[in-house]
């Protein structure tokens, strides 16, 4: 609760500084103290101390599960500020705005990870999605900023209709939006709970970019200035994962033998799609994008396994991936030349760049000593805990496998390929923060329990 | 600065073994478990020393001869850049490390890890000067061959962990286990860790490699290849005394194969013209004497000879050290002669180490060979024979070795007459203790019949070597048997004066060609495996690496590359299409849902 209303009052808090503050680095420092403010009460709320207490009628519930994937959020929030924050102030000149949008994302990802009602799912989607419309264009100028808002919010309006008809036909069978209610075993579901949940899945689905509605994210993660596209193929993704896996938990955990067929399906095709469609990309900010598609087919393996570990392994997961993708869209936002060959000799020039890249790209591959490696081995654990369609374990190995193509031409252009990158203005700040993401990515390859004895204590 | 810290910390593991030593003395062995270093299953392997009497004996010899030989090597090394000086250092101490763990491990495993680290500091040592191919060759070949031997080693502890569960000493040869083992796995067993023995201490068929380990510096020859790392074979078998006495057929595999490589090496050892791979044969052969020893079940002779040998064998290749160091890196014994009175103290050590090794009473070599033939003769009189024999070669070669060098007149250039002087203290003071030890370290076995409860080492011993109960010879047949072979010994020492005093070299025919081309067993290898196999790799490489695997994996990869082209196609970047396919997977979803799957 402490998170919840922090992050919207700091929204409004940076819109107003906008206007009274007139030094780029004030709101910049004004956006990272929020940030770090964020971070800590929610810290506090986790060990017990909680500065708001409001009567949602059971609404909206902070358990364990929502304040780690906040606390994780919120990290990750505040780490890819220190790295791209003065590359937002260079997106346009309403900056202080867009660190108002962000922190209004946040408070719609607090209501999406802890929700116990079907329309504060709803409300934390619409949230989270209509800041990111406007993100998605903020660079007005640029016609392919234009164009992706535009696509971004048609679809979006799509997926939402969708699942507003899905919520509507729930409450038409059971009468009510509360997740327990609706999970009460009956004896056959009717078709109208059966459709409402395959339309919330289908939204669910879009939400997350799993294939076969995942057509929207190239494009808009393409299309959106590069520093918003880091934070929404992250932090935002990782955010409706746990929205989706919550949903499908407590709403329809009775009914998995109805869907858990459905979302192996929704796996492979994911991890198919994402996967060899990254393979052929000629730019390495839309190759992250079909990579980040193909991350999402293993985190569906999550929602497809619905057990203890495919909760912890999710978590895990969403720290793993989202350090590891903002630190190299952090990396990339500096490059002028988003193409493979843009990295050619790059290890020359930035060591220190180019290893801890190295370190992202191998940790996105799943290669052991890294946050990834355990991230994709506890999904892979959690689907064979299920006991059921073996099969798709394999094909998410031999996925696996394909992945190592595309992440590694990035690191043989660094190391081994001759060529003459751009001189980079790089700060120290930038610097350390990215060996510190770095650290943690390896330190959660050899300790996970740094961050899983936070679930369980 | 490098030779202070590179001594310093050997001498302060000499001084700790010293008290462990001590300790073990007072019958404190111990086990010492530090933390589960390996937890699969059912299966536990902790990291554990085992500190006993077998281990911190073996512990004074590595870290005493050790800290001589690095003392040694200071002054000899001496002409080194210093970064190099730095590695060879880097190189000795970690292979001190090695080998101690080898010996301080509680386990097969640990064992095996010093084991594995002890076969890279010898390849490492060997190629020490990595610039000449050669050299480079020699070390390839000294870890191929212990390769092999380590396979085996490996497929032996496996078996041990298929059949029991366990790899640690306690357990295994606790009496609950080996009554689980059927005889025929402790035979497969104990030949697979004889297989790794003989690979490591240079018994036939694996044997090749060490003469030509010669290429490494002459310490690490002294140190690695003649006094510690090629006993690690012995020590596995003595610490597996448990196992091998309970399969008859691998205590005489272990006896046949040890007496057959004490003689095949001592004759190859009478040809040889290199005053390092006379010493490197003979190191062979005492090596297959150790391993005779420990196939009639004198174990506890087997380790005094371990013992003695290492001070009496680093000596020699100290002092043949000093020699080339005189000669001015001169190897060939027929370019020396008459150096006895230049180099006086390298002389009288080299003397005192030719006596200890022929086994002229009462010097060191004299004990411990006599353990092992009076073992010899106990378990088989015809076996006794040919040891003996051995013995005689051994005696021959070595002399003939002394004499070439030391007596006669000098057939060097002029150049190497003016240079060759005295080598200085650093390397003389080693020799000089190593010379005492020799003289005197066989006095910790005397034997029964001189004197009462003389054969401390045995007593000592006792705790991981069972005594045997065999047949007892009579004092007097013991004896007799000194003294034929005693004298014999020195027969063949005159014999060797008369025919070398007065050296003339002329080309070998006959047999002495065989010997002096090692009976061509290289040669034999080359043809039966080496070339084989080249020919073998050339055609897998041909034919399956090029047409097969690369044809395989380049066309999954093309078929990605196809697949990714294809699929990118769907991506139009029109949004009405991509919300028909949406709708379309809508409705196919709906259609699997409700109508397919009911």
């Amino acid at each position: 609760m402490n998170a919840l209303l922090l992050s919207a009052v700091l929204g409004v808090v940076m819109m107003f500084s906008g206007i009274w503050l007139k030094s780029k680095s004030a709101i910049r420092n004004v956006a990272i103290v929020g940030m770090a403010l964020l971070l800590v009460v929610n810290i506090l709320e986790m060990s017990g101390m909680i500065f708001f207490r409001i009567d949602t009628k059971g609404m909206i519930v902070f358990d364990r599960f929502a304040l780690l994937f906040d606390s994780i959020a919120f990290l990750s929030t505040l780490l890819y500020l220190f790295l791209s924050a003065q590359d937002i102030e260079k997106v346009g000149i309403n900056y202080a705005d867009y660190f108002a949008l962000i922190f209004f994302i946040l408070c719609g990802i607090t209501l999406t990870s802890s929700f116990k009602s079907l329309l504060i799912l709803f409300l934390g989607v619409e949230i989270i999605s209509i800041p990111l419309y406007i993100l998605t264009g903020s660079d007005k100028r640029n016609l392919k900023s234009n164009e992706a808002s535009l696509k971004y919010f048609l679809l979006g309006s799509f997926s939402t209709g969708l699942m507003l008809m899905g919520i509507a036909l729930i409450y038409g069978d059971k009468g009510s939006f509360d997740t327990n209610s609706i999970n009460l075993i009956t004896e056959t579901p009717s078709a109208l709970i059966v459709a409402g949940m395959l339309l919330l899945l289908f939204s669910m689905a879009f939400k997350v970019s799993a294939a076969p509605f995942h057509f929207w994210a190239p494009d808009v993660y393409d299309g959106a200035p590069t520093v918003f596209t880091s934070f929404m193929a992250t932090i935002v993704k990782a955010a409706v994962f746990i929205a989706f896996i919550r949903l499908f938990e407590e709403a329809f955990g009775n009914l998995q033998n109805k869907w858990q067929l459905l979302m192996a399906i929704i796996t492979v095709a994911t991890l198919f799609i994402g996967n060899i469609t990254a393979v052929f990309q000629q730019s390495v900010k839309r190759m992250l994008a079909y990579s980040s598609i193909a991350q999402a087919g293993f985190m569906m393996l999550s929602v497809y396994a619905m057990n203890a570990e495919a909760k912890e392994g999710l978590l895990l997961y969403s720290a793993a991936y989202s350090f590891a993708t903002i630190g190299i869209f952090a990396v990339l936002i500096k490059m002028k030349d988003y193409t493979f060959d843009g990295f050619n000799g790059f290890a020359k020039h930035q060591p220190l760049l180019a290893a801890t890249t190295t370190i992202f790209l191998l940790s996105l591959a799943g290669i052991p000593l890294t946050a990834g490696f355990l991230a994709k081995f506890y999904m892979l654990k959690a689907a064979l805990g299920t006991g059921k369609y073996l099969w798709l374990v394999i094909f998410a190995v031999i996925m696996a496998a394909v992945s190592v193509y595309y992440y590694f031409r990035v690191i043989q252009a660094m190391y081994f390929k001759e060529g003459d990158p751009p001189v980079l203005q790089i700060t120290p700040v930038f610097k350390w923060t990215l060996v510190i993401l770095a650290a943690l990515v390896i330190l959660l390859g050899i300790f996970p329990n740094l961050l899983l004895t936070w679930y369980y204590f | 600065m490098t030779g202070v810290i590179g001594c310093g910390v050997v001498l302060a593991s000499f001084v700790l073994s010293i008290m462990v030593f001590l300790q073990v003395k007072d019958g404190h062995s111990q086990v010492v478990d530090y933390f589960n270093f390996i937890n699969v299953g059912d299966l536990k392997i902790s990291f554990a020393f085992q500190l006993d009497q077998l281990s911190s004996l073996f512990l004074l010899i590595i870290t005493g001869v050790g800290f001589l030989i690095h003392v040694y090597s200071i002054s000899y090394m001496q002409e080194e850049n210093p970064g190099q000086f730095g590695r060879y250092f880097s190189f000795l101490n970690l292979f001190i490390f090695s080998m101690l763990l080898l010996v301080m491990g509680a386990n097969y495993v640990i064992m095996f890890i010093g084991w594995e680290g002890v076969g890279l500091c010898s390849y490492l040592l060997i190629g020490y000067w990595f610039k000449n191919n050669e050299f480079n060759k020699a070390a390839n070949k000294a870890f191929i061959m212990n390769r092999i031997g380590d396979l085996a080693f490996l497929i032996a502890l496996f078996w041990l962990i298929a059949k029991i569960g366990t790899v640690s000493y306690s357990e295994v040869f606790s009496a609950t286990n080996l009554a689980r083992l059927k005889s025929s796995d402790i035979t497969i067993i104990t030949l697979l860790l004889f297989t790794g023995a003989a690979g490591k201490s240079a018994q036939i068929p694996l044997y090749t490699w060490l003469p030509d380990a010669m290429a490494g510096p002459t310490p690490v020859s002294a140190l690695i290849h003649a006094a510690t790392m090629v006993t690690a074979g012995i020590y596995m078998i003595a610490r597996s005394n448990a196992l091998y006495s309970l399969s008859q057929i691998s205590m005489n595999v272990v006896a046949i194969t040890g007496l057959a490589t004490a003689i095949l090496a001592a004759t190859i050892a009478l040809k040889q013209n290199d005053i390092k791979k006379v010493l490197a044969y003979s190191t062979v052969s005492q090596l297959g004497y150790m391993f005779l020893a420990l196939g009639v079940g004198a174990y506890s002779a087997g380790v005094f000879h371990v013992m003695t040998h290492a001070f009496f064998k680093a000596l020699l290749f100290l002092a043949a050290g000093s020699v080339i160091h005189a000669m001015g890196g001169e190897q060939d014994i027929r370019k020396m002669g008459g150096l006895s009175k230049k180099i006086k103290i390298t002389y009288i050590t080299f003397l005192i180490g030719c006596i200890a090794i022929a086994g002229i009473p009462p010097f060191s070599g004299f004990f411990s060979k006599d353990a092992i033939l009076l073992a010899v003769f106990e378990h088989n009189k015809i076996l006794y024979v040919i040891a003996l024999l051995g013995a005689l070669l051994t005696a021959f070669y070595m002399f003939r070795l002394l004499f070439i060098v030391f007596t006669g007149a000098f057939r060097g250039t002029d150049e190497q007459k003016d240079h060759t002087h005295e080598s200085p203290g650093a390397m003389t003071i080693p020799m000089i203790i190593l010379a005492i030890l020799s003289v005197l370290g066989g006095l910790v076995g005397i034997p029964e019949v001189f004197m009462h409860g003389g054969d401390k080492l045995t007593a000592f011993l006792a705790p991981v070597i069972p005594l045997q109960a065999g047949e007892i010879v009579s004092h007097n047949t013991e004896l007799i048997l000194m003294a034929i072979s005693s004298l014999l010994v020195i027969g063949v020492v005159v014999f060797a004066w008369f025919l070398f005093r007065k050296t003339r070299f002329s080309e070998s025919k006959g047999l002495g060609k065989v010997l002096e081309n090692k009976w061509y067993v290289d040669e034999l290898y080359e043809k039966i495996f080496v070339k084989p196999l080249n020919k073998l790799g050339a055609f897998f490489n041909s034919v399956f690496e090029r047409s097969v695997i690369d044809d395989l994996v380049n066309g999954v990869g093309r078929l990605v590359n196809y697949g990714s082209r294809q699929l990118r196609l769907l991506q139009s970047g029109q949004v009405g299409s991509y919300v028909l396919l949406m709708v379309v997977s809508m409705v196919l979803i709906f259609i699997l849902q409700f109508f397919i799957r009911k």
